[in-house]
Order: structure tokens, then C-alpha cells, then sequence
């Protein structure tokens, strides 16, 4: 390519990115430090686990975001036929690591899901790198099988067998909510790709006969169905997490109780600072704050849409199928973990994405803000007359 | 740069719903076609705006039963102790005062412990280390105490160990500075500051005050975190000031450990009444207990035996007959009364003086203690005009001064009297008193024939007395009363350097099973000085001393003369007598008396 000088150096010029999609993420991040200080300082500061330090949580934060930016910085170098090129080969890699979790010793179990691999320093969680392979995955395969798109055997079958081993291995762990995501971010490549409706219909069919099959066998996953249909049957069981979360939000009312004030995240609500960070924002920051988190992860996906948009309009498939892709999983996962926050859909362990605490969990989500700055990039490039 | 920034401007998502120029061209294999796309865009968003409702339903509209619900969970009401007031004495020296301890409670759902730690914390708790993880695992539980009334030094040992669940909560525990001296009239709280015993049961309502309470919100480990609101607030306990004299209690104790020791007695009591105000200066009991401890305690140690128990006085109630018979007119302290031989028969009983001593005067029948003389005085007054003086005294009636377990003591109707009766009582046989009683009756003859009421608690204002017997007569008496211990009387030991004293002893057989027991004796003495002009009243009573010596005179006598010096020199009273005195030798010959 001719163009050479980075694309973040010249502010004066017409940007050669997304400014929008670049500030909402940025606003995002800082947001979800400054929330998960404020919902962990007492949970921090009373265990022992964290040697008592109120900052326990928002110094490892600070450590994730920085590395997530530099992360995102550098997928953002990456172009998107080296991703290409790479797609199947990373998604094997996923498959690999997700295996890897399940082997004794090797995993590590926290509250009875072994979700994580220890890497000396800091623990990785391969569920959430792999959300970013599959969304790869299945633009390539989209992409790869375009004339088979109404063709069940060739077009539609390998892929569902692919997901079964995936979603097999996930709920092995169990991680319920990384498998929902990544069958969204799959399933939408599929659709968007010219799935054939009766496939789509059978398939839809079938993911919820199978869903209810896997409620209705696993106790672990019925006692949080049952949870979450009625917290009040049962407050300090079972619906024990949820009712807390509906309290914090009850007590935020229209402008919350001020940033800092929360009363829940004083041990009532389990897990504050990771998948009930909404129930403190709630709290602290009311109806307002809300309204402006779901504002933002709106946009974030309505953006990624029209940047999938943009290079589907320039015959660029696999980038806009990404760009589609990293729409549906942020935005899936954001209104199910907010859902789940709101009591209206089953707990799932999943986070806030980009706000919640947890370092895979940011880097992976960084690094698709990364590569969705990058699509954007390059189809403007291509707009511009350069050649790529 | 403002394209990208607004959604809703062209080439920027708006766009998204006008159709795109170049996605419908058929040659291609891959066609993205767009109203996929939008279906899958307006999915998303209608979730979204969903959220937005339900985050308006829940936080705007129905956020009323929320926070119901939450407040049941956070918000509790917690009570304030109050403060229980201080017990001081007459001059404000603290005798019973409160001090913040803390309790070490522990919160089994909470709890966090190594293994380790539970040694470690049933060592500081002084605890049973199988014991303690016992209590540790209620996991069901909220609460257990661990370990109340902890000084703040040792539970600040318990919470540097650091074990999440374990905690504590201020309370006060009650401290006796003086420790037994007074244990028997303050008596002590429970372990929930209550009063159980003594002047702390019975002032409880004036000492407790009423705790406040408030309405807090706590988080889950029981911490509290912001005060909502004070629902009332705690009234401190009002401080109480009691008659007593602190220095003179003291030296009371202590002489009367000395004699009990002395005469291997099993029991004793003190009182120090002041016989202008009727306030009790002093009263000490032994045994004695510390309430400072109260690991072992037993009724025998606890009990306020000047109050609350009776025995049969004998000869310190003599004065008491001749004041009836004096009052009545039908003797003057000259009036002759022939005592020999030594005994006298009435009915099938006969009356037995320690020795014959002849013809006496009254007022020489009081010096010698004598039994025939009494009685043959008594048997010359009608019973009624006997029961009235013994009633006016106070015999038979509580002395009201609000002590738990006060006694009255038995005086029987005059009606009922036998002769026989009506002239053993006269020497103090076959009635029974408390030494707080005996002590109070003798105001009569110290403050020229009036009784005031006795009182536990320092008097702003004097109380009006009572006259049972004329000033002439009270005078009368406590002449006789001051040849007791002059020699020839039953109790020079009494004296005291440089005061007049008057006095009287007793020497009474303990009553066993309806009979007199030979060997065990009550030994007493009542006495009052400065003569000239009375300011204490002194009661002693020694219960069974066992080492030779059970005669008033030798057994209490002494204990009244040592604490009656020390309490007018406290006191700063005028000496009535510099020169005068003679101190016979310790071992002179006693009068001897028995009853």
C-alpha cells in the first residue's frame, strides 16, 4: 500500500477512522474503571484473598485496559486478508484451548465453572478470545460456502456440526453465556450470508428445543431458570443474586444514590464488579446512567453495522461480515448480560463488555474494536482510490 | 469528522436503512443481502429499547416495592445502651462506676478460619479449643456471643488476628473500685448491666436509664454505614449519692475482719449511723464477697446481713424496758430493784443473772446487765405499754430504706404475750431484729428521745424525727448508758480517748431448733458518742466467736471503740472528754454478763 503515515496522525484531515465508534469505546473504558472501583472497594477491602487493599481491582483493571489498548492498537495493524487467511487455523486453536480448559490440573475451577487457564502471571480466559475466532470463523465460512448458502448438506450442516463441537466443549465448562454468544455471532454469519428461511426456521426450532432440553437437564442451569423466573418465591436462595440486582436498581431510581453510594455492593450483591456491574451503575447513577450505558452499546452495534454496511457496499464480504459479526456479539452480549441484570433474562455469567472487570474479557473486546477500526480503515482507503 | 459523530446524519448509520446502491447485483455469489442485515439491526435495537423499558419500570415506576424490599434487608434499628449511672459515696468518691469492655461476637455464616486461628482465638478467649469450634460451627447462625465483658486490650488482640466474621460490640461492664468493702450494700449487675443485687436492683430504674435506639443501614457483615435517623434518644442513667463515707466504711471493714478473724467467728456486721440525720455512714458486712468477681458466689457470702437477716439481740434491748417503765412513771434511774439471789422463777422458767449482785439502782441494773433486774422491771409494766415503746422503737417494722430483702424482724402482739415472755423480752430473749433496726432504735437516747427515719442515700434536707420517749428520759438513759463503760460496767473496752461514750452490750445464746444452744453466742454492742452531745451511732455484731471470748463487751466492744475513733476523728468532732478517760489494762477483768 502507498499510503504509509498512520492513520491515527493526522486529526486535522478528514479522519481516516471511526471517531464515533473510537470515543464510545473510549468512554466505555473509562466508564467501567471508575464503576469497578466503585463496586469493588468494599468487596476488596474485606477479603482476605486481596490482602485487604481497597484498590485491589481497579489497579489489575487499570493493567487489563492498558494492555487491551495496546492490544487493540496492535489487532488494528493487522489487515483483514491475514485474518482471512488465518480464520480457520485461529478457530482450531480456540477449539484447542476450550479442551485444554477441561483438563484437570490444567484448568482452573473458580465457583464451580473451570473456565480458566493459568498463565503464570494472569489467567486466561479462552471463551472469550474464542467469541473473536468464531466471529473470524464464520465471515470465512460464509464467505467460502457463499453458493451453498441454500444448499443444507454443504452450506449448512458442517457449520452446525462445528458448533456442537464448540457449544459441547463450552457447556463442558459449563459457560452457558459464551455458547448463547458465539451460536448468536455463528447463527448471524449464516443469516446474513442468505441462509435459506426453512433452514433458519428448523434451526431456530432447534436451538430451542435444545436449550429447554439442556435447562431442563442440568439442575445447575434449572435452579437459575428458576431464579430468575421469580425472585421473590425464594430471596435468600435461589433468586437470592437477582433480587439483589433488581434492589439496586429500585433504589437508584431517576438519578441514582451518587456515584460511591451503593448499598448493595456492600456484600449483598455477588459479583458486583464483573457480571452485576449494571446493578451498581444502576444504583449509584439511576435511571440516567442506564439510560446512557444502553445508549452507547446501541450505537456500538448500530456502528459496527454501518461499518459492515460500508465494505458489503464495496464488495469487501469477509470484512463486513466481521464487522457484523463483532456487532452481534457485543450487542448480544451486552443485552443479555443487562437483561440478566434486569431480571428478564436467565443468569448467564456473562460480563459487561468493556466495562466489567476481568482482563480476557477486555483484551478480546478491544482487540474487535481493533479490527472493526480496521475495516472501517481500509474501506475507506479503498473509498479514496487506494488499492490495499 | 461531525458525519461520524452523528448517527443520524448520511454515510453514517442512518444510512443503514437506505438502500445501498451496489448489494442487488445478481452475478454475484455472495450477495449480504441488506434487509437481512436490518432484520438482524432491528432485533438488536428492539432489545435495547426493551432494556430502556424495563430500566424505566423498574427504576421509575415500580421502584417503590424495590426499595421496600431492599430497605427490609439493609436498614435495622440498633439501641443505644445508655450510660448506667455512677454509685458514689457521701463525698463523691466513685463506688460503683461503669467501663466500656467490648463482647467478641462471631457471625458463623461470615466466618472465614483457619484452622490454625481457631487455637489461636481460643487462646485469647480463654476458651476450649474443641469447645469453641463447636460454637463456630452453627453455620445457620447470624449471631453468637463468644465472649462478653472482654477488656478493650484483650478483644483488640481477637480482631488483630484478623478472622473475617468474628467482631465486636461495646458494652459496659460494672467496676468496683472498692472492691468487698462495699459489696454488700451495692450489690452487682448482671452481664447485661442489670442490677441483680442490692442497691443496683433496688435503685435500677434511677441507675439504668433508658436506652435510645436509632435507625441504621448496615451491610452484610453487620457493619453499620450511614445513620438514617434517630428514632430516640437514649436517656443516661442519673449518678446516685449514697450517705455512706467511703473512709469510714473503710475502717469499719476493716476492724470487723480484724475481730471476726480475731475471734474466729463465723459471721459479723457494722452499722454507722449519723444520729443527727439518720444517714448510714457505714455498713459492712462479713463474710464478704468481690464483686469484681463474681465467678463463686453463694448466698452466704452476698447477703447484707445488717439488713436483711434477724437475730435475738439480748441485753442491748434493756434500755429499751427501762425507757418504757421510765416513760410510764413507775421508776426513776435511782428506784432501788432487789436482784438477789441471782434468779428469779416465773411459772415453770427461771431467769438467772450471770452473778447475784444484791440490791441495784436502775440506771446500776443497765451498768451490770442485769436479767432478774430487767425482768422484774418489765413484769411491772403493763405488756402494751412494753409493745408500744418496742414498736415505736422499730421493732417489728422495716426501717424503709429501700434495700432489697429488707427485714423487719418479729415483735408478737402484746396479746399474746406470757409473763414469762414479757420478762425474757425485756433482756432482748424471744424477739428478733436486724442490726440496722437495733442501730436506729438507739437514736432515741442519742438524739433526746427522737427517731428519724434511716436513709442509704445522702440527704439534701434534714427529715423530721419522730419523739417516742421526753428529752428528760432519753438523757436519763443515755446516762446509764455511759456508766457501762465506765469501770464496773459490762464494757470499758468501749472507750474511747478523749469522748464520752455510752453504750450498751449484748451477749444473747444462739436459738437452735426452739432451743438455746449452750456454746454459740451472738455478741453485740450498740454505742453512741460524743455523750455530751451525740454524733454516732455504732452497731456491732459478732455471730459465734469460738476462740474463748464471746462477751460483747470482749468481742464487739472493741471493734465499736476502734471504728468510733477513727470515724469522730474523720468526722472532726470536738473531743467532750480530754482527760478524763481511764483505759483499764487489756487483760482487766470483765463484768460478765450473759443475755
Amino acid at each position: 500500500m502507498s499510503y504509509t503515515t498512520s492513520p491515527l496522525a493526522a486529526p486535522h484531515a478528514r479522519p481516516d477512522y471511526d471517531r464515533a465508534l473510537l470515543w464510545i469505546t473510549i468512554l466505555l473504558l473509562g466508564f467501567g474503571l471508575v464503576m469497578v472501583y466503585s463496586a469493588s472497594i468494599a468487596i476488596a477491602a474485606g477479603d482476605r484473598h486481596t490482602g485487604h487493599q481497597e484498590t485491589y481491582f481497579l489497579v489489575r483493571h487499570a493493567a487489563y485496559l492498558a494492555v487491551a489498548m495496546l492490544a487493540g492498537f496492535a489487532v488494528f495493524q493487522i489487515p483483514l486478508r491475514a485474518w482471512q487467511e488465518a480464520a480457520p487455523y485461529l478457530f482450531m486453536f480456540g477449539i484447542l484451548l476450550l479442551a485444554l480448559v477441561l483438563i484437570p490440573g490444567v484448568g482452573r475451577e473458580v465457583n464451580g465453572s473451570r473456565r480458566w487457564l493459568s498463565l503464570v502471571v494472569v489467567n486466561l480466559q479462552p471463551s472469550e478470545l474464542m467469541k473473536l475466532f468464531a466471529v473470524m470463523y464464520a465471515a470465512d465460512y460464509t464467505v467460502r460456502k457463499a453458493a451453498y448458502m441454500d444448499d443444507f448438506k454443504r452450506g449448512f450442516l458442517p457449520m452446525l456440526l462445528v458448533m456442537l463441537l464448540v457449544g459441547g466443549l463450552l457447556l463442558r465448562e459449563p459457560d452457558f453465556g459464551a455458547f448463547a454468544v458465539i451460536t448468536a455471532i455463528a447463527m448471524s454469519a449464516l443469516f446474513l450470508g442468505g441462509l435459506h428461511w426453512k433452514q433458519l426456521a428448523g434451526l431456530v426450532v432447534l436451538l430451542v428445543v435444545g436449550f429447554l432440553l439442556l435447562i431442563w437437564t442440568s439442575p445447575y442451569r434449572m435452579q437459575r431458570i428458576i431464579g430468575f423466573m421469580d425472585p421473590w418465591a425464594d430471596p435468600f436462595g435461589k433468586g437470592y443474586q437477582l433480587s439483589h440486582a433488581l434492589i439496586a436498581f429500585g433504589r437508584g431510581e431517576w438519578f441514582g444514590v451518587g456515584l460511591g453510594g451503593s448499598v448493595e455492593k456492600l456484600f449483598y450483591l455477588p459479583e458486583a464488579h464483573t457480571d452485576f456491574l449494571l446493578a451498581v451503575i444502576a444504583e449509584e447513577l439511576g435511571f440516567a446512567g442506564v439510560s446512557v450505558v444502553l445508549t452507547l452499546f446501541a450505537w456500538l452495534t448500530l456502528r459496527a453495522f454501518a461499518i459492515g454496511k460500508q465494505s458489503a457496499g464495496l464488495d469487501r464480504y469477509f470484512s463486513a461480515l466481521v464487522a457484523y459479526g463483532i456487532g452481534v456479539w457485543l450487542g448480544v452480549q451486552s443485552i443479555i448480560n443487562m437483561g440478566v441484570n434486569m431480571g428478564v433474562l436467565p443468569t448467564k455469567g456473562l460480563t459487561l463488555p468493556l466495562l466489567s472487570f476481568g482482563g480476557s474479557g477486555v483484551v478480546a473486546n478491544c482487540a474487535a474494536i481493533g479490527v472493526l477500526l480496521r475495516v472501517d480503515w481500509e474501506a475507506r482507503q479503498v473509498q479514496k482510490g487506494y488499492t490495499l | 469528522m461531525s458525519i461520524a459523530l452523528n448517527p443520524f446524519k448520511a454515510g453514517s448509520v442512518a444510512n443503514l436503512f437506505q438502500s445501498g446502491k451496489r448489494t442487488s447485483r445478481r452475478d454475484d455469489v455472495l450477495r449480504l443481502p441488506v434487509w437481512r442485515m436490518r432484520i438482524l439491526a432491528v432485533l438488536l435495537l428492539l432489545w435495547f429499547l426493551g432494556l430502556l423499558g424495563r430500566a424505566l419500570f423498574l427504576q421509575g415506576l415500580n421502584n417503590e416495592f424495590l426499595r421496600q424490599k431492599g430497605d427490609a434487608r439493609t436498614n435495622r434499628v440498633v439501641e443505644i445502651s445508655a450510660h448506667r449511672g455512677m454509685i458514689t459515696d457521701r463525698n463523691g468518691e466513685p463506688l460503683a462506676i461503669s467501663t466500656p469492655v467490648e463482647a467478641v461476637s462471631v457471625s458463623p455464616r461470615d466466618l472465614e478460619i483457619a484452622p490454625k486461628q481457631i487455637g489461636q482465638l481460643a487462646g485469647l478467649l480463654e476458651m476450649d479449643k474443641n469447645d469453641l469450634s463447636k460454637r463456630l460451627d452453627q453455620t445457620q447462625r447470624d449471631f453468637i456471643y463468644l465472649k462478653r465483658q472482654m477488656p478493650p486490650e484483650h478483644a483488640a488482640k481477637v480482631m488483630e488476628l484478623g478472622i473475617p466474621g468474628v467482631f465486636l460490640q461495646h458494652e459496659y461492664r460494672r467496676y468496683y473500685p472498692s472492691g468487698e468493702v462495699v459489696a454488700h450494700l451495692l450489690g452487682f449487675t448482671g452481664v447485661d448491666d442489670n442490677g441483680q443485687e442490692g442497691l443496683e436492683l433496688s435503685c435500677q430504674d434511677t441507675l439504668a436509664g433508658k436506652p435510645g435506639s436509632r435507625s441504621v443501614i448496615k451491610d452484610r457483615l453487620g457493619h453499620i454505614i450511614e445513620d438514617v435517623a434517630s428514632i430516640r434518644v437514649p436517656q443516661e442513667g442519673r449518678d446516685l449519692t449514697l450517705s455512706i463515707d467511703r473512709k469510714i466504711q473503710y475502717l469499719a471493714y476493716r476492724e470487723l475482719k480484724a475481730a471476726v478473724t480475731e475471734n474466729k467467728a463465723k459471721a459479723g456486721a457494722i452499722v454507722a449511723l449519723d444520729a443527727k440525720t439518720g444517714e448510714i455512714l457505714a455498713l459492712a458486712n462479713l463474710p464478704a464477697f468481690n464483686p469484681n468477681n463474681r465467678v463463686k458466689l453463694n448466698r452466704n457470702t452476698t447477703r447484707n446481713r445488717a439488713i436483711t437477716d434477724i437475730f435475738e439481740p439480748g441485753s442491748t434491748m434493756k434500755p429499751f424496758t427501762i425507757a418504757a417503765a421510765l416513760e410510764a412513771g413507775i421508776v426513776t434511774p435511782q428506784t432501788p430493784i432487789q436482784t438477789a439471789p441471782g434468779h428469779l422463777t416465773i411459772g415453770a422458767a427461771t431467769i438467772h443473772d450471770a452473778h447475784g449482785e444484791g440490791v441495784l439502782s436502775v440506771a446500776q441494773v443497765i451498768q451490770k446487765s442485769s436479767n432478774v433486774g430487767a425482768a422484774k422491771i418489765a413484769l411491772s409494766l403493763p405488756s402494751e405499754t412494753m409493745w408500744n415503746m418496742f414498736n415505736h422503737a422499730g421493732f417489728g417494722s422495716v426501717p424503709k430504706t429501700n434495700f432489697p430483702g429488707e427485714a423487719s424482724g418479729k415483735l408478737r402482739p402484746y396479746k399474746t404475750w406470757q409473763p414469762i415472755e414479757q420478762a425474757t423480752m425485756a433482756y432482748g430473749h424471744g424477739i428478733s431484729v436486724s442490726l440496722l433496726q437495733l442501730a436506729r432504735a438507739y437514736m432515741m437516747f442519742a438524739s433526746d428521745g427522737e427517731i428519724k427515719p434511716v436513709s442509704l442515700v445522702k440527704l439534701e434536707a434534714p427529715q423530721p424525727g419522730v419523739p417516742v420517749i421526753s428529752p428528760a428520759n432519753a438523757r436519763a438513759v443515755r446516762a446509764m448508758l455511759e456508766m457501762v463503760v465506765l469501770p464496773g460496767g459490762t464494757a470499758p473496752r468501749a472507750q474511747v480517748v478523749g469522748y464520752r461514750v455510752a453504750g450498751k452490750t449484748g451477749t444473747a445464746h444462739k436459738q437452735e431448733g426452739g432451743h438455746y444452744a449452750e456454746d454459740r453466742y451472738v455478741a453485740s454492742f450498740v454505742g453512741f458518742a460524743p455523750a455530751s452531745n451525740p454524733r454516732l451511732i455504732i452497731a456491732v455484731m459478732i455471730d459465734e466467736p469460738s476462740n474463748g471470748q464471746y462477751y460483747g463487751g470482749a468481742v464487739a466492744a472493741p471493734v465499736f471503740s476502734h471504728v468510733m475513733a477513727g470515724a469522730l476523728r474523720l468526722l472532726s468532732v470536738p473531743p467532750d472528754a480530754p482527760t478524763q478517760n481511764i483505759i483499764p489494762p487489756e487483760n482487766a477483768p470483765l463484768i460478765r454478763e450473759v443475755a
